[in-house]
């Protein structure tokens, strides 16, 4: 029978951050975008709780949680952007989104 | 602590007359002449009391090679370079030190009267400022703090002539002396650079002492001649000195008469040692004198304005000191520096009686009779007349004689310099008497505007001008008050004393006859004329060329070089910028886009290493 080994967390925690990443760079859509965001930040997590494991250490679960909270604030205040950019641009594609260069 | 003392007064003199003017600016009130001068006058009269306890106290030491030496802190200590701030008073300090105190006291008491109307007491607080650096120049122990005093006296100088600062000709003309003599202060830098290199050491007495190669003694001779010819207006440095007449007439008469311009001669005396190695500077000083002596008398004769008169004079008598310098007999022409300072601070602030007099008219085809209505003056002025003309038993008639004398018999004494000299002592009988006879006799000329306030001059001024006469009488009678060692080989030729006296008073009358003749009556207008052009000359000459190599250098350099270079980084700042602003797209993916490559470069550099630079 298989065991979960720590080095195929680690493997599967990649592959979602990447994902997350590769996401966050092609799509336009910022909603998704923020999706994305939570992707990496949730394939972080899981890296964190891999290396608790091998170490041994409750510390990373500690920062899990830490990350999982901020995370909740970041998505409130990123739908908040996201709806307040909706407001004033109509838009909520990034390409058309160019005001940073102003 | 006797010499720093009295070095030391002046300067408190300037501090309290500066603080007065200040306290007086920031409370809205007039700073006046009266608390002024009486602030600095008293410091001077004080430094003055010192002086004279000081060559008290250096006679009981026998003269000779005493010295009271003071040294007050170390100054400048560079490698093997170790200065002293200290003074040495000797025989020679001594000298100079009394007529600076003697006569500084004079003329700042006769600029209580002189200053009255358009003074303030800034005025006084330069005066101070000036006295003590000047005390600082002769007493000084070493070669950079005679520079200190050097170039300080340079600046109250320039401070004085510029004084009336309102008029641009004042201004010029002061910023005219302070540069030329800046040509003259190179010299002495560089001799100081010099001394240090083969002497190692600044300290005069050691300079001085130490035996130079000869090559090297003749160039910091010529150096240290060429920083003379500046501050002592000599060819080919003098076009500074007429123009200084600018100034009030009591600054004339102490800076640019009796003390600052003889600090070339001071210099020259305490060096002899040094001077006298080289043969070669001794001609130059020599023929340089003379032909200073010679052409500046030539120049007076043809001048109207009684200041410029007497600044030739001036410039004519250095030029007879420096000759007695570079025959070898640089006592003589230290006696001449005393005697000269005496008399012609005394004809300097006679003339300034005779202007303030007439309100400031300066013309001597303007003036004519004054004998009358000033009698004080007139008298005063008469002593200083027969003194520069070299009547005896007036102290002038020693000196001058001395120095003629000393051309013929002096270890590089040369006829041809005495027949200079001596003509030049002709013309000198001839201007001064010009000026006399025009001032002082005859029919008035005096416009009428000025003859409504013609006055003779307050006590305040008078008495400074009675107390140098008597010097001016007496100053001879004891001989020279310095002497220097080896300067007195045996008599080239047999010329006596006497025979030289018959022809000195002789060519003096003969000076003085011409001019009476001419001047006494009929007198016809002249108009100022300078037979030389020196100014001119280097006007077009320098002047120009400066000017040209100026638009020159502003021509290829700032518009050709500079203007292009500036316009350059421009472009350059202007293409970067076009390249770098494709970058900034304003999309945020892009800019994520370039942070993830950079992180992954960053991070690939930490694992794999940098070609060059090897592992983090």
């Amino acid at each position: 029978m298989m065991t979960l080994e720590p080095w195929m967390m680690l493997v599967v925690s990649m592959v979602i951050f990447g994902i997350g990443l590769f996401g966050l760079l092609i799509r336009k859509n910022l909603l998704v975008m923020l999706m994305c965001v939570e992707l990496m930040l949730n394939g972080v997590n899981l890296s964190f709780v891999a290396f608790s494991k091998i170490h041994h250490s409750l510390d990373g679960h500690l920062a899990v949680l830490f990350v999982m909270t901020v995370a909740a604030a970041e998505s409130a205040v990123g739908l908040g952007l996201v709806i307040a950019l909706f407001r004033t641009l109509r838009t909520v594609d990034s390409d058309q989104i160019q005001i940073l260069r102003d | 602590m006797i010499i720093s003392l009295l070095v030391f007064l002046p300067l408190l003199g300037f501090s309290l007359t500066a603080f007065y003017h200040f306290s007086c600016s920031s409370r809205k009130k007039e700073p006046t002449v009266a608390v002024g001068g009486f602030l600095a006058t008293g410091a001077m009269v004080a430094s003055f009391c010192v002086s004279i306890v000081a060559w008290f106290k250096l006679r009981s030491a026998g003269f000779g090679d005493a010295s009271i030496e003071e040294s007050l802190f170390s100054w400048m200590k560079v490698g093997g370079l170790q200065v002293d701030f200290g003074f040495r008073f000797d025989r020679l300090s001594a000298v100079f030190t009394l007529v600076i105190t003697g006569v500084g006291s004079l003329i700042h008491l006769y600029s209580i009267g002189y200053m009255e109307n358009d003074g303030s007491a800034r005025y006084f607080a330069y005066l101070n400022l000036f006295c003590f650096m000047m005390l600082n120049l002769v007493l000084g122990s070493s070669l950079p703090q005679v520079f200190l005093g050097w170039e300080g006296v340079g600046l109250a100088s320039y401070l004085l002539i510029g004084f009336w600062s309102q008029e641009m000709g004042n201004v010029a003309a002061a910023q005219k002396a302070f540069i030329m003599n800046r040509i003259g202060d190179l010299g002495l830098l560089f001799a100081m650079f010099l001394g240090f290199k083969f002497a190692g050491t600044l300290d005069l007495a050691q300079l001085s002492a130490f035996a130079f190669r000869p090559d090297v003694a003749t160039i910091f001779g010529l150096l240290i001649f060429l920083a003379c010819t500046g501050k002592s207006a000599q060819i080919p440095l003098f076009t500074w000195l007429p123009d200084a007449m600018a100034g009030p007439t009591p600054v004339s008469a102490l800076i640019h008469a009796a003390t600052m311009v003889t600090s070339g001669i001071y210099l020259l005396g305490r060096l002899n040692p040094v001077i006298a190695q080289s043969p070669v500077v001794m001609s130059v000083i020599g023929a340089i004198g003379a032909a200073t002596a010679l052409m500046a008398a030539i120049t007076a004769c043809f001048q109207t304005d009684i200041k410029k008169v007497l600044a030739y004079s001036t410039i004519s008598q250095l030029g007879f000191m420096f000759v007695a310098c570079g025959v070898g007999a640089a006592e003589t022409g230290v006696f001449h520096v005393m005697t000269h300072a005496f008399f012609k601070a005394l004809l300097f602030l006679g003339a300034g009686s005779v202007i303030h007099a007439l309100s400031g008219t300066q013309d001597i085809f303007k003036m004519g009779g004054l004998r009358r209505v000033l009698p004080w003056t007139f008298w005063t002025f008469t002593v200083g007349w027969a003194a520069i003309l070299g009547l005896p038993p007036f102290s002038g008639f020693f000196s001058k004689d001395g120095i003629l004398h000393e051309t013929l018999v002096a270890s590089h004494g040369n006829p041809v310099l005495f027949g200079i000299l001596a003509f030049s002592a002709f013309l000198t009988a001839f201007y001064m008497t010009r000026l006399y006879v025009l001032v002082f006799t005859g029919d008035s000329r005096v416009s009428e505007e000025a003859k409504k306030h013609i006055h003779e001059s307050p006590l305040v001024m008078v008495i400074p001008l009675v107390v140098l006469s008597i010097a001016s009488l007496v100053g001879g009678w004891f001989g020279a008050p310095v002497r220097f060692e080896e300067t007195h080989a045996a008599p080239a030729h047999g010329v006596s004393e006497a025979v030289i006296m018959v022809v000195s008073v002789g060519l003096a009358l003969a000076g003085a006859y011409i001019a009476y003749r001419k001047y006494s009556s009929n007198v016809r207008m002249e108009l100022s004329k300078d037979p030389f052009r020196i100014d001119e000359f280097y006007l077009s000459f320098f002047g120009n060329g400066v000017k040209k190599a100026s638009s020159m250098v502003g021509r290829f350099l700032e518009d050709g070089l500079f203007q292009k270079m500036l316009q350059a980084s421009g472009v350059a700042v202007d293409l970067g910028g076009n390249l770098f602003k494709t970058v900034q797209t304003g999309s945020a993916q892009g800019y994520l886009l370039m942070m993830v490559l950079a992180l992954i470069g960053l991070v690939c550099g930490l694992i794999f290493g940098v070609p060059g630079y090897g592992n983090f």
